[in-house]
C-alpha cells in the first residue's frame, strides 16, 4: 500500500457523500492508503480572500508535509485552490511571512516541499494505467462517456505543472474500456462558480456542456470535480429548463466510474443518489462479481 | 512558399460562415498581417480587416488564425501554416461589421466606458511613490486591448453583456493606482450583476493573455479589496454578499463550510423555499448534510480568521485598504 495525506474536502462530506464513499472503496484496490487529515481547515474555494486563505491553506500543508507522504484531494476546486496557495508559498518571502505572522504560534512552519495530487493524477502517474487495465473485471465496454474537467485541472499551466495532465480524463476512460465522446467544452467552466451572482449564466454554462454530450450521443459525463457534479447534475433539470430543452444525462464521479469497471456494484458506489438517474448507465455495464 | 488563405467572409445566405480562398506566394517569415495586406492590394480590395501599428502594439489585429487567438502582425505565415493552409476568422464572442472586422465596441469599448478608465486624483496627491507601489499598476497597463482574454473568457461565451476581464482589469489598473482616490466609488459601480461577481476564475482569460498580464489572477485580487471595503455584491444581486458572509462565517467558525446554513442564508426566506422541491428530493437521497460538526481545525482557522481581522483594522485605520498584504 502506498500511503497518502488524504484531504476529502467540504463537499464529498456533505452534498456529495457518493463521492467520498466511492473514492475510499477503490482506493485500497488500487494500493492507495488513504490517511485522512482531520485536522485541516477549507481551502477558501476561491471565495474567500487570499488573505485568509493562504495562511489557512499553509498551515494544511504544513501538516502534509509532517506526514511526510503526497497529499491528495478528491476535488479539483481544493486541488486547483491549494496548489495555487502552494504555488504562491514557493516564494520563500512569502512563506516565512505566513510562517511567523500564522502557523508560529502553533508550532507549525511550511519548508515548502508538499506535493499536492489530484485522484486522477494519482491514477496515471502513481499505479499507471497498464497496470489499472490490469485490476478491471469489468470493462465498460459499449459505455460512451464524456470527459467534463471543469477548470483546475487544466489551467493555469504554472500551477498545473504538467500539462501532458489534461488529456488524464480522456486515457482513464479509454483504459476502462469504454467509448471516448469528446466534448469542445470539456475544459470550460461549469458554471458553479456564478450559481449566486447570476444564476441564468450559470444555468446556461451548465446546458450547453451537458447537452454537448447529450448531442454528441454521450450516456453519461465524468468529472473529477464534485463542485462540477452539483451544478451538472443537481441543477441539470433546471439547466434544462433555462436552455429550454431535454438533456437528461447521468454525471458520474471519477472513483464511480474506475469503481464500475473494478466490479463494485452501483449501490456501493451510491449511485442512487444523484439527481439525475443513473439506472441507464449501471444497465448498460454488465457487471461480473468483484474479485477478492 | 505557396499558401493559401481561407479567409472568413461573414454569414452566407443560408446563415453559415463562408470562407473565400486566395492562393498567394509569400516568404514563410513574412506575418499573417503582410499576408492580408498582399490579398487587399492584389487580389481583392473589398476584404476588410484591422490593422494598425504592425508591431503588436495597438491591440487591432487579433484574429483566429487556425483555430488560434493570435496577435497576427506579429506571427510568421511559416511557423502557423498548416499544409500549406491558413483559415482565417475573426475572433469568438463579438459579431463582426464585415469580414474580419468585428464590433469592438461591443467588445471592448463599451465596457471599458462603465469602469471609468481615468484617474480621480487625491486631494493628498503624494511627492513621490515607491517602485514596488506602482508594480501593479505598470503590470495592468502592458494591455494593448486585443480582446483576446474577452474572446476565450467562458462567461462572455454564454452572456455577452458580462463586463469580462479586459475591462475589470482596466479597473483593477485604476484601484491600485495610490494616486486614485475613487477605488469605493470604483468597486461599487462593477459590482452589479454582470460586473465583478459574475467571474467564475476560471484562468482561460490568463491563458489567452499575450502580454502575461494574467487578469484573471487580476480579477481575484480586485475581489480582495473589494470585500475589504465590505463590498461583496451590487444591489440587484445581494444573494452573492450573503453567500460569501455564510461561508466565511461557518468556516471560521467550524473550520469548514456548512452547507445547511450556506443555502438558507445564501437564498434567504423565499428563495429557500423555492429551492424546496430540489431540496426534499436531495435529502431523501441522503446529499442534504443534516448535521455539521466542528472540525479539529476550528480553533486554529478562526485564530487566523480574528488575526487577519486585527491586520485589516489597522490597515484601515492607516487609510491602505488596498495595499494591506
Amino acid at each position: 500500500m502506498t500511503r497518502y495525506a488524504f484531504y476529502s474536502g467540504c463537499v464529498s462530506k456533505g452534498a456529495c457523500p457518493e463521492l467520498y464513499a466511492s473514492a475510499t472503496k477503490i482506493a485500497p484496490q488500487l494500493g492507495f492508503e488513504l490517511d485522512e487529515m482531520t485536522d485541516v481547515g477549507c481551502t477558501g474555494a476561491g471565495v474567500l480572500t487570499q488573505e485568509v486563505s493562504d495562511p489557512v491553506n499553509a498551515r494544511t500543508l504544513a501538516k502534509a508535509e509532517a506526514m511526510g507522504v503526497p497529499m491528495v484531494t478528491i476535488c479539483s476546486t481544493c486541488q486547483g485552490v491549494i496548489g495555487q496557495a502552494n504555488f504562491r508559498l514557493q516564494d520563500q518571502k512569502y512563506r516565512e511571512y505566513i510562517n511567523s505572522e500564522y502557523l508560529a504560534e502553533e508550532g507549525l512552519e511550511y519548508k515548502g516541499t508538499a506535493e499536492v495530487k489530484h485522484l486522477l493524477w494519482l491514477l496515471v502517474e502513481d499505479f499507471g494505467l497498464e497496470r489499472l487495465k490490469e485490476l478491471i473485471t469489468n470493462p465498460l465496454t459499449g459505455l460512451r462517456v464524456s470527459p467534463f474537467y471543469g477548470c483546475y485541472l487544466r489551467r493555469p499551466d504554472e500551477v498545473l505543472g504538467n500539462t501532458a495532465r489534461k488529456r488524464y480524463l480522456e486515457q482513464v476512460i479509454e483504459a476502462l474500456g469504454a467509448e471516448l465522446v469528446d466534448i469542445a467544452g470539456k475544459g470550460k467552466c461549469c458554471g458553479f462558480p456564478v450559481l449566486n451572482a447570476n444564476e441564468t449564466t450559470s444555468m446556461k454554462m451548465a446546458a450547453k456542456h451537458t447537452g454537448e454530450a447529450k448531442d454528441k450521443g454521450a450516456d453519461c459525463m465524468v468529472v473529477p470535480c464534485p463542485l462540477c457534479h452539483l451544478n451538472l447534475d443537481g441543477n441539470q433539470s433546471k439547466a434544462a429548463a433555462v436552455a429550454k430543452r431535454e438533456i437528461g444525462l447521468p454525471i458520474l464521479h471519477l472513483p464511480q466510474l474506475v469503481g464500475m469497471a473494478l466490479g463494485f456494484p452501483p449501490e456501493e458506489l451510491e449511485m442512487r443518489r444523484h439527481m439525475v438517474s443513473t439506472k441507464a448507465v449501471s444497465a448498460k455495464v454488465k457487471r461480473v462479481p468483484l474479485l477478492t | 512558399m505557396e499558401v493559401t488563405f481561407k479567409v472568413y467572409r461573414g454569414e452566407g445566405q443560408d446563415g453559415k460562415p463562408s470562407y473565400q480562398s486566395y492562393p498567394l506566394e509569400v516568404r514563410p517569415e513574412s506575418t499573417v498581417m503582410e499576408g492580408l495586406v498582399q490579398i487587399r492590394e492584389e487580389q481583392d480590395g473589398s476584404l476588410a480587416f484591422r490593422g494598425g501599428c504592425y508591431r503588436g502594439f495597438c491591440g487591432d489585429c487579433s484574429l483566429r488564425v487556425n483555430r488560434k487567438g493570435v496577435v497576427s502582425c506579429l506571427v510568421p505565415i511559416g511557423s502557423i501554416e498548416k499544409d500549406g493552409e491558413l483559415l482565417i476568422e475573426p475572433v469568438r464572442n463579438v459579431d463582426t461589421v464585415k469580414d474580419l472586422v468585428y464590433d469592438m465596441d461591443r467588445l471592448l469599448w463599451d465596457k471599458f466606458e462603465k469602469v471609468q478608465p481615468w484617474l480621480q486624483p487625491r486631494e493628498d496627491w503624494p511627492e513621490a511613490i515607491a517602485d514596488e507601489e506602482l508594480a501593479p499598476v505598470r503590470l495592468a497597463m502592458r494591455c494593448t486591448m486585443c480582446g483576446f482574454c474577452d474572446e476565450g473568457c467562458t462567461v462572455i461565451d454564454v452572456d455577452r453583456d458580462f463586463i469580462g476581464p479586459a475591462a475589470l482589469t482596466k479597473a483593477f489598473r485604476f484601484v491600485f493606482d495610490p494616486r486614485d482616490k475613487a477605488a469605493p466609488e470604483r468597486l461599487a459601480g462593477i459590482s452589479e450583476r454582470e460586473g465583478l461577481w459574475d467571474c467564475v476564475h476560471c484562468f482561460e482569460a490568463s491563458e489567452h493573455c499575450p502580454m502575461a498580464i494574467d487578469p484573471t489572477y487580476r480579477i481575484m485580487e480586485l475581489r480582495d479589496v473589494a470585500i475589504r471595503h465590505g463590498i461583496k455584491s451590487g444591489k440587484g444581486n445581494q444573494k452573492n454578499a450573503r453567500h460569501y458572509d455564510s461561508f466565511a462565517s461557518s468556516v471560521r467558525r467550524t473550520g469548514w463550510l456548512d452547507e445547511r446554513r450556506l443555502a438558507l442564508e445564501s437564498e434567504g426566506f423565499i428563495g429557500y423555499l423555492t429551492m424546496l422541491p430540489t431540496g426534499l428530493k436531495a435529502i431523501q437521497r441522503g446529499k442534504a448534510p443534516l448535521r455539521h460538526r466542528s472540525r479539529l481545525s476550528a480553533g486554529a482557522v478562526g485564530r487566523i480568521f480574528e488575526k487577519q481581522d486585527r491586520k485589516a483594522a489597522a490597515a484601515r485605520k492607516n487609510g491602505k485598504e488596498g495595499k494591506q498584504k
